[in-house]
């Protein structure tokens, strides 16, 4: 094969291909914030050194530096919390929304966008399950939903789900880290 | 010179012929591509590269927390779709190359043409130069200045006008020349 046959061939291999919507926002914010009448986007604008801790603990730089919680409440009452984590992974990103109830738990957890090529393997991974194991994680849990898909799923699909628990593990960090009930 | 578009074999024509036209095709689903996620204005170019207007240039001293309400409405709007550093690096790793091979491709096919040598030469340079001034405005308008945006859409642009100046040339000396053979 000659070198621009070879050079072509190895761009096509590592073409990432674009990314595709599984779960809409508004979608996501309703599944896991349910009830709420009011909606706050709490933006923590991380200091160098807590940026640095973040990416010791969970191998991850948020974007401009910046943790976005969206928060729910229902009148008075406080119904959670939400993130939107991105997961840059070598075939394109994955975006992993985590819910939180008020007391701190994983209320559920969704995969709101991925490459064309993922998307398969995301769909079989949380048709296997996947999703349920996140449940009622606390800050501090280690997510292992790759383990808890295996034997239901293909290689593709565990791959996939070892990047949903990146994801989920980065917002559980962030949480435990920065989150507070009253900002 | 031997290699000469008009009088190649038939096979040739036809391989140049297929090659431009599947070229085409990818460029129309990449001009479809940058209007769903980067747009073709400097504005939208922009915030895709530039990121969010309310970050701060630089961390501060201490974690801040800023909090303001919002409408479902809000969540429904488009994202704007944005390219951070990690994800440029990667998208300039995976495309400059295929660029350099398409633009090498294209160059082949403007060998072959019968143009003046400086025109052969200002076209081989318009193909290799445009990929670069797409990739060069990309780093410069999320390093630099947003204002740089515009040398990215100048670059997207001079890639489809190089190539549909190569095409309709290639296609015209080809097959619609009478000097064809």
């Amino acid at each position: 094969m000659n070198m621009p046959m070879l050079l072509a061939a190895i761009a096509a291999v590592l073409h990432i291909t674009p990314a595709v919507v599984l779960v809409k926002r508004p979608d996501a914010v309703q599944a896991l914030l349910p009830g709420a009448d009011a909606y706050f986007a709490r933006e923590v604008h991380l200091s160098t050194p807590d940026a640095h801790r973040l990416h010791k603990a969970v191998d991850w730089s948020p974007e401009d530096g910046v943790v976005t919680f969206y928060v729910g409440r229902a009148g008075p009452a406080a119904v959670g919390a939400l993130e939107f984590v991105r997961v840059d992974t070598p075939h394109g990103p994955i975006e992993v929304a985590v819910g939180f109830t008020p007391q701190g738990a994983v209320r559920g957890v969704l995969v709101t966008k991925a490459t064309v090529e993922m998307k398969p393997w995301v769909l079989e991974a949380v048709g296997a399950g996947l999703t349920n194991h996140y449940r009622q994680l606390n800050p501090g849990d280690t997510p292992n939903g790759a383990a808890s898909i295996a034997g239901r799923a293909g290689d593709l699909a565990k791959y996939v789900a070892g990047e949903v628990d990146k994801g989920v593990a980065r917002a559980l960090a962030a949480y435990e880290a920065f989150y507070r009930e009253s900002a | 010179m031997l290699y000469d578009l008009r009088h190649a074999d038939t096979r040739i024509k036809w391989l140049v012929t297929c090659l431009l036209a599947t070229f085409g095709l990818s460029y129309v689903f990449g001009a479809l591509m940058v209007s769903l996620y980067a747009g073709f204005t400097p504005r939208g170019v922009a915030a895709t590269y530039r990121g969010r207007e309310m970050s701060m240039a630089m961390p501060p001293e201490t974690t801040m927390v800023l909090e303001h309400p919002m409408s479902v409405a809000e969540f429904a709007k488009p994202e704007t779709h944005t390219v951070d550093t990690n994800l440029l690096i990667q998208d300039t790793h995976v495309h400059v190359p295929m660029y350099g091979v398409i633009a090498a491709a294209l160059s082949l096919v403007v060998v072959g043409l019968s143009l003046e040598r400086r025109r052969a030469l200002g076209l081989i340079t318009l193909l290799f130069a445009a990929p670069w001034l797409d990739f060069a405005g990309m780093w410069l308008t999320k390093f630099a200045s947003p204002r740089f945006a515009i040398v990215t859409l100048v670059g997207g642009w001079a890639m489809g006008v190089g190539y549909l100046v190569v095409a309709a040339l290639a296609v015209q000396q080809m097959w619609f020349s009478r000097e064809r053979s």
